[in-house]
C-alpha cells in the first residue's frame, strides 16, 4: 500500500523544552520518525562549577519539581564516593525508603494520570474525575502517603531538607515510621490492590507492539536493584557505576537538543520495563503476583508494558518500605550525625534508579570541596534513541490505521517512556475573562 | 492550623520563576503569627496536597498574564482562565493549571483562594531574576499583607 503520511504534533508551545512527534512518509516509504526534542542544553555544569559539596545536592534537587528526590540522593552518592565519606547502615536504609516513596507517587501518578485515560480513550485525567472519582481519589491518596514519607524521612516544603552529604541532619522518629508503616498496610496495600485490578481491565487497551531491545538498569546481588548496584546491560552482563561513560556514549542528533545514548546496539531502554527485565527474579512473591495478574511476563519487549512494570513496582514499594521500617525500628533509630569529613578529594559518580530509569551524577572536586567538573546524564536522554526506534518499527506497522488512530498510538508510545523533557518549570498561563 | 496559607510556587533555577519561592523566602523574615509559609519548589501537582483542609490559600507564582514583566496582579481561580496543557505526554505536564482544576473538580480547594501572579521577562534555566521582577517583589509583598489584613478582618467578624 502506498500512502502519504506527515503527522506533526506539537506539545506545548508556552513553555520551553517539550518534544515534538514527527512522522514522514511518502509513497508508503518511511521517511522520518522521530521524538524532535526542543530543549535548550541543561547549562548542568555551568550551574554546578564552583559550588561545594554542601550546595551540590540543594541545587541539583531543584533541577525538576518532579525528579527532585532521584537528583537530590544521586548528587550524595557521588558527593560521597569523590569525598571517600563513608555512610551508616542507617543512612542506607533511609535513602532506600526515600526512594521507594518517590518512586511509588511517580510510578501511581503516570499509570493513572497519563496511562488510564489512554486506555480509556478520554484524553486526560479529567474526563475521569468526573466518571471514575474513586479510582482518582485513590491516586491522589497514594500520591499522598508516598508524599508523607518524603516529608518525614527528608523534611520538605516546610522543614529544611535533611538528606546531606555523610547522611541526615534530622532523624525520623520511630512514631513516625510507625505511622506510615500503618498507613502502608491499612492504606497503600489495598490501594495497591485496588490499582492492580483497575490496571487487569484496562490491559486489553494496551497496544500490541514488540520491539526487542537492550535494557539497562542497576543490578543489586542481594535486592531488586533502585539504589547502589552495578550496571546492568541484557546483552552484555554487568559493568561498575565508574564505567557509565562506555555505556552511556552520548552523541548528538539533528533533531534533538538533547543528547541520545547507545551501547550495545543502536539504542537502550531504560526505566521500569529495564529494571523489570533485568531484576525481577529479585521481587518479592506479591509483586510476582500482580505482574502474573496484569499479564507482564519476564523479557517483555512491548514498551507500552512499561506502565504495567510501574504498577508492579508500586507493590514492592509499599512492601519493601515496610520491610526497611522494620529493619530501621530493629535495629534501634540512632541519632548519628551526617560524617563531613573527606578523607579525599577527587572525582566521584553516583547511580541510581530513578522511575524514569538510571541516573548518573558524576563530579569533580578540588581540595577546598568545591566542584571543578560536573555531568549528569538523566533516564530520558537515555531513552529518545529507543523512542525513535520504536517509532521507526512502529509505524508501517499500524499504518492501515486513521491517521488519528497512529497519532495517538504515537503519542501512548512517547507517554509510556513518562519523558523528563522540560525539566522543569511549571508556569502557570492566564487569560483574564473580561 | 493556622489561619492563612502562604505557598510559592516555583523552580529557583529558573530565573523568574523562582520569584514565588523567593517571596516565601522573605516573608518568613517577618514572624507573621498564624500564617503558615510553603515552599512548594516546582511540583505544582503537591500543592493540591495543601489546598485540602485549610481555610485561606495564597499562591504566589510567575504567571504568563500577557502584561508586562514585573506585572503583580492578585485573582481568584474564576476569575481567570487558566490555560491547560493539552495531550500531555508527561508527568512533567501537570502544572498549578491542572492541579487548581483538580481540585475544584473534587471540591478540595479551600474557601478562600487567592493566586498573586507576577509576569515574568525569562524564566531561562540557570538564569538571574530580571530586574522588573526583582522590582515587583515589594509590590506583591503589599498584595500579601493586603490579604493578610482581609483575613484577619474576616477572623474577627
Amino acid at each position: 500500500m502506498s500512502r502519504d503520511l506527515n503527522i506533526k504534533v506539537h506539545h506545548l508551545t508556552r513553555v520551553e523544552g517539550h518534544g515534538n512527534i514527527v512522522v514522514n512518509m511518502k509513497d508508503g516509504v518511511l521517511e522520518k520518525a522521530h521524538l524532535s526534542i526542543v530543549e535548550p542544553p541543561r547549562f548542568f555544569e555551568a550551574m554546578m562549577k564552583g559550588r561545594s559539596f554542601h550546595e551540590a545536592a540543594i541545587i541539583t534537587s531543584r533541577i525538576c519539581g518532579i525528579c527532585s528526590l532521584g537528583h537530590q540522593l544521586t548528587s550524595l552518592v557521588a558527593t560521597e564516593d569523590a569525598l571517600g565519606l563513608e555512610i551508616s547502615e542507617q543512612t542506607v536504609l533511609l535513602r532506600k525508603l526515600l526512594i521507594h516513596g518517590a518512586t511509588l507517587q511517580s510510578n501511581i501518578l503516570h499509570a493513572y494520570f497519563l496511562a488510564a485515560p489512554d486506555f480509556l480513550n478520554v484524553g486526560s485525567v479529567f474526563p475521569l474525575i468526573a466518571t471514575h472519582k474513586d479510582v482518582v481519589l485513590r491516586a491522589l491518596r497514594m500520591k499522598r502517603l508516598a508524599n508523607d514519607i518524603g516529608d518525614i524521612v527528608s523534611g520538605r516544603a516546610v522543614h529544611p531538607i535533611t538528606p546531606v552529604p555523610g547522611g541526615f541532619t534530622r532523624i525520623p522518629e520511630k512514631a513516625e515510621l510507625l505511622e506510615i508503616k500503618r498507613r502502608l498496610l491499612e492504606e497503600a496495600l489495598p490501594d495497591g490492590i485496588e490499582t492492580i485490578e483497575t490496571m487487569k481491565a484496562l490491559a486489553g487497551a494496551i497496544p500490541q507492539f514488540e520491539r526487542e531491545t537492550e535494557y539497562i538498569s542497576l543490578k543489586h546481588a542481594d535486592e531488586y536493584a533502585m539504589y547502589e548496584g552495578g550496571i546492568y546491560s541484557s546483552d552484555t552482563g554487568i559493568l561498575p557505576v565508574s564505567e557509565y561513560l562506555n555505556v552511556t556514549n552520548e552523541f548528538i542528533v539533528p533533531h534533538a537538543t538533547s543528547k541520545h545514548a547507545k551501547f550495545n546496539r543502536n539504542s537502550y531502554f531504560v526505566g521500569a520495563l529495564a529494571r523489570w527485565n533485568n531484576n525481577h527474579s529479585q521481587l518479592g512473591e506479591e509483586a510476582l503476583g500482580a505482574a502474573e495478574a496484569m499479564g507482564l511476563k519476564p523479557n517483555c519487549y512491548n514498551p507500552y508494558m512499561n506502565t504495567i512494570a510501574q504498577v508492579v513496582e508500586a507493590v514492592h514499594c509499599i512492601l519493601d518500605s515496610v520491610r526497611i521500617i522494620d529493619k530501621l525500628v530493629d535495629n534501634g533509630l540512632k541519632n548519628e550525625k551526617p560524617n563531613q569529613t573527606p578523607t579525599r578529594y577527587g572525582r566521584g559518580i553516583g547511580a541510581n534508579e530513578v522511575p524514569r530509569g538510571i541516573l548518573f551524577h558524576d563530579y569533580t572536586y578540588d581540595n577546598k570541596g568545591n566542584i571543578v567538573a560536573a555531568n549528569c546524564i538523566i533516564p530520558t536522554g537515555q531513552n529518545l534513541a529507543n523512542i525513535d526506534d520504536d517509532m521507526v518499527k512502529l509505524v508501517p506497522e499500524i499504518m492501515d490505521k486513521t491517521k488519528a488512530e497512529i497519532t495517538l498510538n504515537l503519542e501512548m508510545l512517547v507517554r509510556a517512556y513518562d519523558p523528563c523533557i522540560s525539566c522543569s518549570v511549571h508556569m502557570l498561563d492566564v487569560d483574564f475573562i473580561e | 492550623m493556622s489561619t492563612l496559607t502562604v505557598i510559592g510556587v516555583g523552580n529557583r533555577l529558573r530565573a523568574d520563576d523562582a520569584v514565588g519561592p523567593l517571596l516565601i523566602d522573605e516573608l518568613s523574615k517577618l514572624n507573621m503569627p498564624d500564617v503558615e509559609l510553603i515552599d512548594a519548589g516546582s511540583d505544582a501537582l503537591g500543592v493540591l496536597e495543601y489546598l485540602e483542609q485549610r481555610e485561606h490559600v495564597i499562591i504566589i507564582d510567575a504567571c504568563s498574564m500577557g502584561k508586562g514583566p514585573g506585572t503583580v496582579i492578585t485573582f481568584a481561580p474564576h476569575e481567570a482562565d487558566m490555560v491547560l496543557d493539552q495531550g500531555q505526554i508527561s508527568l512533567h505536564g501537570l502544572g498549578l493549571a491542572e492541579a487548581l482544576k483538580m481540585g475544584e473538580a473534587l471540591k478540595m480547594l479551600p474557601k478562600r483562594l487567592k493566586i498573586i501572579g507576577i509576569e515574568p521577562l525569562s524564566i531561562q534555566l540557570n538564569g538571574k531574576i530580571s530586574p522588573p521582577v526583582l522590582g515587583a517583589m515589594k509590590k506583591a509583598m503589599d498584595h500579601v499583607h493586603r490579604e493578610v489584613l482581609n483575613t484577619q478582618g474576616l477572623s474577627e467578624t
